[in-house]
C-alpha cells in the first residue's frame, strides 16, 4: 500500500500534434512555383492540409499528415483540382516508404500517430487494424470483416454506452484486495535506462488516467513514479536491479519476469552507453558498464523454487496481486498450471513479436512460439484443468492494436500488454537503433540529458492517452457488431474470428473481403 | 555373491542388442511427462529404521511437492517382516507391482509369473481401508509382492535364445528380470490409454511404494509406520500438469539393483533418450527421471562402469577442476565424456539413489555439475548407531534425527557433521555415498556405515565420544533449584549472571574439555534457573548463546551433543517467558501457536518477544514470519525465533528503515531469511538455508553456520558475517556496497556480475577467508580457499579479498577479474570487517595473520580480485 499522495490525471481527449515541424503523411503534396497563394485550397480542403495563416501571401507548407490520398484527390472538389494555377501535385510519400516493415507497416505507424495526435480513429486511408505480414494477427480477421459472411444467430443489438471493457485482476478469491483495470490493457515494462523518465511518466500518467497499469522494468523505481504508485506494477526481474523491500510493498501488483518473448533465454541487458550515471546510481551499478541480467533467476530453477519465490513476494506485500510473465516455449501450457498452482493471480504470456531494437535480432521472432498459438494452447488447458476462471491470463508480444487486442482476447486472453504501440505513439519510427549509442535519436528511448529534452512530458502523456481512447473506441464498435456487452464475454470465442486463407496479397485489409472458405481460428491454433 | 569380472565388450552388446525381443509395437508414443521441481530425502541406518521416520523428513518438505505424486523406497528390510528368511530375502526378487485394475491381477500373474518364476511368497500389501482417510484425493493401486527366483529351466533357456551364456548366471537373472518386466509394463502400461498395472520394483532386497499424493501417505496409505528398512528415500514431486490419476510416473524409479529419486529436471531429455535409444533402451514412463533410472542401470549393471565413472558420466568434472586432476584421471575422465557426454544430464538435477549390490546396501546422493540444486549431506555417528542422510533442505535432516531420536535414544537430534557436495569437482567429485555393511573383524559381524566421496575418500567423524546429552539424568529431574557445578556453584552462577559477567561464565565453561560429560546440563540449569531478572535473563541467553555458536575444544564429549544440549537448554530458557497475560518477569513474552492471537503491543520494559515457531506453517499468510511482522508492526524489537522447523521468511516484509529491530533465529531456520532486509540486525544460530539475504539492503546479518544457494542474490548492501562455508552463486548480481565476511568457502560463482562501485570509496567486497575450525577451536586453512571454476566472473566492481597466503587461487579461476596487491588503504578497510569477525566468532585477526606459526603482514596474507573493464561489458558493441 502506498503512503504517497497520489494525482489525479483527467482522462479527457485533446489535440496532440505531431512534434517536429514537418510531419510525415502518407502522402505529400507539392506545391509549384505557380502558385498565387489565392487560398482556394485552403477553402475546399476539409481535413486541414492548406492553412493560410491571416495576413500570409502565401499558404504554409502542406500539413501532410492530414491529406486522405486520391480517393479525395481524384474529386472534381479536391485541392488538386479546383487550383485555379495546377500547383499543387500529390504522390505517395517516398519517405514513408522507406519506414516500417511488414509487422509494423508504415500504415501502422501513420495510423498511431494519428490516434495519439486526436484520439480517434483514423480515416480510411490508413490501416489501423493490421499489418502487412503473412502470419500471426494479419492473418486473423473478424467474420464480421469478410465479405458475405453472415453471423448466425444475428448478434443482439448493443448500445456502446453500456459496453463494458473493464476486467478485475485477482480471480482466486484468497483475500487479497481486487484490482480492476477499466480498460484490457496495460503497460508492459520499461526500465529507466532503457527509456527516458519522461516516457516512463507518460506511460503512467496515461494509465492512470485509464485507471489501468504501467510497469517499471527491471531498472528500479523510479521516485518521481511515486505519485502514480496506484498504477504501477513493479518489475522483479533477474537481474533485481534497483529491487527493494520497499518498491514491492508500494505498489498493488508485483510482476516476476521469467523471460521475455522476444528473447527468451537471455535477461535484459543494457549496453555500457546507456548506462548512465543516473541509472546507474538507480540500480547501484557502476556507470558505463553494459548492465547483463542473468538468465533465469538463480534462485528459481524448478516450480517449488518459483512457488517459495511467489510465496516470498507475498510475504513481503500481504496486499498485491503476483503476476507471472513467461516466455511462450512449447510447454507454455504447464507453465501456466504450474504458475497458477505456485499462487499467482495473473499469468503474462509473451510472444515472439515483440521486442525493441536491444532484442538480438537472432532472437526476435525466432525462439518462443507465436503468440497467437501460445494464448489458445493456454487457455484450453487451463479449461480442461477446470481453473481458468480463477486465473487472468494476459498476453503481450507483437499486440500493435486494438484489433490485435481483441483477436488476443477472442483466443482466450483476459487482456494484453503492450508496449511498441506507445513508443510509437510518442513518435518512434521503428528505426531499432534503441540500445547503441546515447540511444533513441528521438529521445524515447535514451537518457541521454540532451536528447530527453526533445519530448515534453504534458504532450507525451496526452499522446497516450488519446491512443486509448481510440483503442476504446474501435474496442467498442467491434463488440458491438458482435452483440456483446463486455469485453469479458469475447474471451475465448475463437469462433468470431476467421483465418485468411493463403493468398498473394493478404495480408492488406483488403485481402480480408476476399477471403475464400473461412477457417476458424480455433483448428489453425490447435 | 561371487566376484563378477567385467564381461567381454561383445556380451554387453549382446544384452543390449537381445532387447529388441522384448520390444513390442504396442508403445503409444508419448510426449514426455512435464517433470517440476520437487523435494528429496534420504537416509541409510546401521540399524533397521520404522517407516513411519520417512514421514517426518518428507512432511517437513511438503511445500517442495503438490501431493500430485510421492513415493518411497525402502532397502536393506527385515526378512521376518516379510515372511521370508534371511537367505530368500538376499537371493530373491521382490517383485512388487501396482494393480491400478485390480482386475488384471490373475491374468498378469498367469503370462508374467507363474511361467518363469518359483514363487517363495505372494502377499498383497495390506492398505488403509479408504483412502480418504489419510488424505488422499485418488485411490492409490492395490499392490502386489511376489519373492521369486527365475526357474533354472527358464534361466537356461534364456541364456541359450539370447546368446547371454556367457554371462554369469545372477547377472543374466537380473537381464531376464528386467526383461520381463519391461514386457509386462509394456502390455499393462505404456501401450494403453488407460493404465492397468506395472512394476513399481523388482530389485533384492528393496520395494518401492508410489501414489498420487504426498511422499508420507505411502507410509499412511500402506501401513509402513512399522515397516523397517535400513535405507530410505522418499521424493515429494511436484508435476506442473494438473490432473493426476494414477502414480506411474511418481519417483522412485527402479533400474535394476537401484531405486533413484530426483529433483530438477533435464534440459536434454531427448539427447537422452536417443542415447538410450542408439544402445537399444526404450523409455515408456516419459519422464526424465526414468531415464536417469536406465543410464544408472546401463552403467552399473550392462557396462560394470566402477560408480567413481558412473558419477563422472552423469556429471563431468570440467574448467578448473579437471585441471587438478592427476593426468591418468584426467585421460580417463576425458575418455567417459567423449562417449557419454549426450547422457550427461543438462540442467538442474540432485539425484538420491539407494540400491542393494554385492551385499552391500548404499545410499547416494549426486549433484549436477552447476550445482542448481539445493542439497545437504549430514553423518551421525553416536557410537551404538550411525545414520547417514541426504537431503534438499537441512531442516529435513533435522526432523528426521529429532524424530528418531525422541523415539530411541540411541540417535542423536544433532549429526555431527553437515555439507554440500560440489558437483562435478576435483575435491568431491559431487557426490557422496553412504554404504552399510558388515564391519571388519572385531565388530562381529555388526553393520558399518561408512561414507565416501566420489574418489572413495572416506568423510570421517570422530568415534567413540562422550554423549552428554545423556549422561547423568537425574540432573533433569532437579526442580530447577540447580545441582551444584564443580567448579562455580549455582549461587556464583546466579549471581555473576546478575551482574551480567558474561566473558566470565563463557570463560569457565572453557573448561568444558575437562568437564565429567554430565556438567553441561548441570551449567545450563543453573543459567537458567538464575534468568530471573531483566540483565540475568539477557545475560543468560548470551551465554548460552554464544556456547551455542563457538568452536572450542569439548574434549570427549561428543560436540554434536553439546550442540544438543545448549539447543534444549535455550529453548527451555526461552520458555520460562511469560505468554501474554501470564504473570512473570515482563521484560520478555512469549507467544507460540496456541496463543497466536493473544500477541499484543509491548507494554513499558517489555522488550524481546520470543516467538515458539514449532506447528507454523513455513509459508502463507499464517505463519511466523507474518506474526514476527505483525509484532512489529505493533511496536516490539526485539525478537527470538526458536524451535525453528523450517520456516521461512524471517525478517521479510518489516520495510525500510527498520534499524534497531534484532531478530535472533534457533533452530531450523527456512529460505529466504532476511530477503529484503533494510536496516534491521538479524543473527541466524546455525546453518542458513537457501536464497538468504537476497536484495538485502542495509542491515547487519550473522550467520552462525554454512549457508545455502544464491546467498545475498542481487543484494544492494548490508554487512554480513558468516562463520562457514557459503554454496553456490553467493553475491551474484549484487551491486551497491554489500560488505560480507566469509570465513570458509563457496562451492562456486561467487560474486558473479558483482558491480558494487569501488570498495575503497563507499562500494561493496567479500572477504574470503577459507579457513575451518579443527577439534580444537582453532583455524586451520582448507586444503584451497576457493575451490571453484568460476570467481568474480563478469564484475564490473566491488572486490574480493582473499586469504591466499600460498597463492592457491589462479587466473584461470576468475574469468575476467584480476589479481592486485592489497594495499594498505585495502588493509584499514578490511581489518575493521576482521575484528568484527573476530568479536562475533572469536576467529582472531592475529590467527588468520599466522601462516605455519608465523605472523605475516597482510599483504603477504590476503591478495585482492578486482574488476577490469571487459570489453563484452564496456560501451557499444559494434554497430550491426
Amino acid at each position: 500500500m502506498t503512503d504517497w499522495e497520489q494525482e489525479r490525471v483527467d482522462r479527457q481527449v485533446q489535440p496532440a500534434p505531431d512534434r517536429y515541424r514537418n510531419a510525415l503523411g502518407k502522402y505529400k503534396i507539392d506545391r509549384l512555383a505557380s502558385c498565387k497563394g489565392c487560398g482556394r485550397c485552403v477553402e475546399v480542403c476539409k481535413y486541414g492540409v492548406h492553412i493560410k495563416p491571416k495576413g500570409y501571401t502565401f499558404t504554409l507548407r502542406p500539413q501532410d499528415q492530414y491529406c486522405v490520398g486520391p480517393d479525395c484527390a481524384e474529386c472534381a472538389d479536391s485541392c488538386i483540382n479546383q487550383c485555379p494555377n495546377h500547383a499543387l501535385v500529390i504522390r505517395r510519400n517516398p519517405t514513408v516508404d522507406c519506414m516500417g516493415d511488414p509487422r509494423w507497416s508504415s500504415d501502422l505507424i501513420l495510423s498511431t500517430w494519428h490516434m495519439a495526435e486526436t484520439g480517434h480513429t483514423p480515416p480510411e486511408h490508413l490501416e489501423c487494424r493490421r499489418g502487412e505480414t503473412d502470419g500471426g494477427f494479419d492473418k486473423l480477421v473478424f467474420s464480421f470483416e469478410v465479405e458475405g459472411y453472415e453471423s448466425r444467430p444475428v448478434p443482439a443489438a448493443v448500445d456502446p454506452n453500456e459496453i463494458d471493457l473493464s476486467l478485475d485482476l485477482n480471480h482466486r478469491g484468497d483475500g487479497r484486495p481486487q484490482v480492476h483495470i477499466d480498460i484490457p490493457v496495460y503497460g508492459g515494462g520499461m526500465s529507466f535506462g532503457s527509456v527516458s523518465i519522461h516516457t516512463i511518466l507518460a506511460k503512467a500518467r496515461a494509465m492512470t488516467a485509464w485507471n489501468s497499469f504501467t510497469c517499471t522494468g527491471e531498472g528500479g523505481y523510479h521516485d518521481r513514479l511515486r505519485p502514480y504508485d496506484d498504477h504501477v506494477i513493479t518489475q522483479v526481474a533477474t537481474g533485481l536491479f534497483g529491487v527493494r523491500e520497499e518498491t514491492i510493498q508500494r505498489v498493488r501488483i508485483v510482476e516476476f519476469k521469467y523471460a521475455q518473448g522476444a528473447k527468451p533465454g537471455l535477461g535484459g541487458h543494457l549496453l555500457g552507453d546507456k548506462n548512465t550515471p543516473p541509472v546507474a546510481r538507480m540500480r547501484e551499478a557502476v556507470a558505463g558498464n553494459a548492465l547483463f541480467s542473468p538468465f533465469p533467476f538463480h534462485s528459481v530453477y524448478s516450480v517449488e523454487d518459483h512457488k517459495k519465490h511467489v510465496d516470498w513476494i507475498k510475504e513481503m506485500n500481504p496486499t498485491c496481486l503476483v503476476s507471472v510473465k513467461v516466455s511462450t516455449p512449447t510447454d507454455v501450457d504447464m507453465v501456466a498450471v504450474g504458475s497458477f498452482y505456485a499462487g499467482a493471480h495473473i499469468v503474462h504470456l509473451d510472444g515472439s513479436y515483440g521486442g525493441t531494437g536491444a532484442a538480438p535480432d537472432i532472437a526476435k521472432k525466432n525462439i518462443a512460439m507465436p503468440i497467437e498459438y501460445a494464448i489458445p494452447k493456454v487457455h484450453k488447458f487451463l479449461v480442461a484443468e477446470g481453473i481458468r476462471d480463477q486465473i487472468t491470463l494476459i498476453a503481450s508480444g507483437g499486440i500493435r492494436t486494438a484489433y490485435d487486442a481483441l483477436k488476443a482476447i477472442a483466443l482466450g486472453a483476459d487482456g494484453v500488454v503492450i508496449g511498441t504501440p506507445e513508443m510509437v505513439a510518442l513518435g518512434c519510427v521503428r528505426c531499432a537503433c534503441c540500445e547503441s549509442g546515447r540511444g533513441c535519436p528521438r529521445g524515447i528511448a535514451t537518457t541521454d540529458p540532451e536528447l530527453v529534452e526533445q519530448m515534453g512530458l504534458e504532450w507525451s502523456t496526452q499522446r497516450l492517452i488519446n491512443l486509448q481512447n481510440a483503442w476504446r473506441e474501435q474496442m467498442l464498435d467491434v463488440l458491438t457488431r458482435l452483440g456483446m456487452k463486455s469485453i469479458r464475454e469475447l474471451r475465448g470465442r475463437s469462433d468470431v474470428l476467421c483465418y485468411i486463407a493463403d493468398d498473394a496479397a493478404a495480408g492488406a485489409g483488403a485481402a480480408a473481403g476476399r477471403a475464400g472458405a473461412p477457417v476458424q481460428a480455433e483448428e489453425v491454433a490447435r | 555373491m561371487s566376484h563378477r569380472h567385467s564381461p567381454a565388450p561383445d556380451l554387453a552388446e549382446q544384452i543390449l542388442a537381445g532387447r529388441s525381443a522384448v520390444y513390442s509395437d504396442r508403445a503409444v508414443p508419448g510426449e514426455p511427462v512435464e517433470e517440476g521441481g520437487c523435494g528429496v530425502t534420504g537416509f541409510a541406518c546401521t540399524v533397521p529404521v520404522k517407516g513411519k521416520f520417512i514421514y517426518e523428513p518428507s512432511k517437513q518438505m511438503q511445500n517442495r511437492g503438490n501431493g500430485k505424486g510421492g513415493g518411497i523406497a525402502a532397502a536393506g528390510l527385515v526378512p521376518e517382516q516379510l515372511g521370508l528368511t534371511e537367505e530368500q530375502l538376499e537371493s530373491h526378487y521382490l517383485l512388487q507391482i501396482a494393480l491400478l485394475d485390480p482386475e488384471c491381477h490373475a491374468q498378469l500373474e498367469k503370462d508374467y509369473v507363474l511361467p518363469f518364476f518359483d514363487v517363495a511368497s505372494s502377499v498383497r500389501q495390506p492398505h488403509v481401508t479408504d483412502y480418504r482417510e489419510v488424505g488422499l484425493e485418488v485411490c492409490p493401486p492395490d499392490v502386489h509382492r511376489y519373492a521369486v527366483r527365475v526357474k533354472p529351466a527358464v534361466l537356461a533357456e534364456f541364456a541359450k535364445t539370447a546368446g547371454l551364456a556367457g554371462l554369469e548366471l545372477r547377472a543374466l537373472e537380473d537381464e531376464f528380470v528386467w526383461r520381463n518386466s519391461y514386457k509386462l509394463n509394456d502390455e499393462y502400461y505404456a501401450s494403453l490409454g488407460d493404465k492397468r498395472a506395472f512394476v513399481l520394483s523388482h530389485s533384492r532386497n528393496l520395494l518401492i511404494f508410489k501414489c498420487v499424493g504426498y511422499a508420507e501417505q505411502n507410509v499412511e496409505y500402506y501401513q509402513l509406520q512399522d515397516f523397517c528398512a535400513h535405507v530410505w528415500i522418499a521424493h515429494q514431486r511436484y508435476p506442473t500438469k494438473g490432473r493426476v490419476w494414477h502414480p506411474g510416473g511418481a519417483h522412485p524409479f527402479v533400474g535394476l539393483n537401484e531405486a533413484l529419486v530426483h529433483n530438477g529436471d533435464f534440459a536434454n531429455y531427448h539427447s537422452v533418450s536417443e542415447y538410450l535409444k542408439q544402445r537399444n533402451i526404450r523409455q515408456q514412463f516419459l519422464t526424465d527421471t526414468e531415464v536417469a533410472a536406465q543410464l544408472f542401470d546401463l552403467w552399473d549393471r550392462v557396462y560394470e562402469y566402477p560408480l567413481e565413472y558412473i558419477i563422472e558420466a552423469l556429471a563431468p568434472t570440467t574448467e578448473h577442476d579437471f585441471d587438478q586432476l592427476p593426468p591418468e584421471k584426467q585421460h580417463i575422465y576425458r575418455q567417459i565424456a567423449a562417449t557419454h557426454i549426450h547422457a550427461s544430464p543438462d540442467g538442474p538435477w540432485f539425484f538420491i539413489i539407494a540400491r542393494n549390490k554385492d551385499s552391500k546396501l548404499q545410499l547416494m546422493g549426486i549433484t549436477d555439475t552447476s550445482m542448481l540444486r539445493p542439497q545437504v549431506f549430514a553423518l551421525s555417528d553416536t557410537g551404538e548407531v550411525q545414520i547417514g542422510l541426504i537431503c534438499s533442505e537441512k531442516q529435513a535432516i533435522d526432523a528426521t534425527l529429532r524424530s528418531l531420536a525422541e523415539e530411541d535414544k540411541r540417535f542423536s537430534p544433532v549429526a555431527d557433521r553437515y555439507w554440500n557436495a560440489r558437483g562435478g569437482s576435483a575435491s568431491d567429485g559431487g557426490a557422496f555415498i553412504f554404504t552399510i555393511q558388515p564391519g571388519a573383524n572385531g565388530d562381529s559381524g555388526k553393520l558399518v556405515l561408512t561414507c565416501a566421496d566420489k574418489f572413495g575418500r572416506e568423510v570421517k567423524v570422530e568415534r567413540g565420544c562422550v554423549r552428554c546429552d545423556l549422561a547423568d539424568d537425574e540432573v533433569l529431574d532437579a526442580s530447577g533449584a540447580g545441582c551444584p557445578v564443580e567448579t562455580l556453584s549455582a549461587e556464583e552462577v546466579g549471581e555473576r549472571l546478575r551482574r551480567g559477567d558474561v566473558d566470565g561464565l563463557f570463560a569457565e565453561a572453557m573448561q568444558m574439555a575437562d568437564w565429567p560429560a554430565g556438567q553441561l546440563r548441570r551449567f545450563c540449569h543453573a543459567v537458567i534457573a538464575a534468568a530471573d531478572s531483566p540483565k540475568a535473563i539477557t545475560a543468560a541467553v548470551e551465554t548460552l548463546t554464544r556456547l551455542h555458536d563457538r568452536r572450542y575444544p569439548t574434549g570427549d564429549k561428543s560436540r554434536a551433543t553439546v550442540v544438543q544440549v545448549l539447543e534444549e537448554s535455550l529453548d527451555q530458557l526461552f520458555d520460562s517467558a511469560p505468554a501474554f497475560g501470564e504473570p512473570g518477569n515482563r521484560f520478555w513474552r512469549r507467544v507460540d501457536l496456541g496463543t497466536r492471537d493473544r500477541s499484543a503491543a509491548p507494554e513499558t520494559g517489555e522488550e524481546v518477544l520470543c516467538i515458539d515457531a514449532e506447528g507454523f506453517p513455513p509459508e502463507g499468510d499464517d505463519c511466523d514470519a507474518i506474526l514476527l511482522r505483525e509484532a512489529y508492526q505493533l511496536g516490539w524489537r526485539k525478537f527470538i525465533v526458536y524451535r525453528l522447523r523450517g520456516q521461512r521468511f524471517h525478517g521479510v516484509g518489516l520495510g525500510p528503515a527498520t534499524d534497531g529491530v534484532r531478530i535472533d533465529l534457533y533452530g531450523s531456520n527456512g529460505d529466504y531469511t532476511a530477503s529484503g532486509m533494510d536496516g534491521l540486525e538479524m543473527h541466524i544460530h546455525g546453518n542458513a538455508q537457501d536464497q538468504i539475504a537476497q536484495i538485502a539492503k542495509r542491515g547487519k546479518l550473522v550467520i552462525y553456520g554454512d549457508v545455502g544457494q544464491t546467498f545475498m542474490y542481487g543484494a544492494k548492501g548490508g554487512e554480513v558475517f558468516v562463520l562457514g562455508n557459503g554454496a553456490g552463486r553467493p553475491l551474484i548480481n549484487a551491486v551497491g556496497r554489500p560488505r560480507v565476511v566469509i570465513n570458509g568457502t563457496c562451492l562456486d560463482f561467487l560474486a558473479e556480475s558483482f558491480m558494487a562501485g569501488d570498495p575503497l570509496n563507499g562500494g561493496g567486497f567479500v572477504v574470503l577467508n577459507g579457513v575451518e575450525f579443527d577439534a580444537q577451536g582453532g583455524i586451520a586453512p582448507l586444503p584451497s580457499p576457493y575451490p571453484g571454476s568460476n570467481l568474480f566472473s563478469l564484475a564490473s566492481g566491488g572486490a574480493i579479498y582473499i586469504r591466499d597466503p600460498r597463492g592457491q587461487v589462479v587466473e584461470g579461476q576468475l574469468n575476467g577479474g584480476s589479481f592486485s596487491p592489497l594495499t594498505d588503504k585495502d588493509w584499514r578497510l578490511i581489518r575493521g570487517y576482521l575484528e568484527e569477525n573476530e568479536r562475533l566468532f572469536g576467529i582472531k585477526v592475529q590467527d588468520l595473520l599466522t601462516v605455519d606459526g608465523e605472523v605475516r603482514a597482510p599483504q603477504d596474507v590476503y591478495r585482492k580480485v578486482s574488476a577490469v573493464k571487459l570489453s563484452v561489458l564496456a560501451a557499444s558493441e559494434a554497430k550491426k
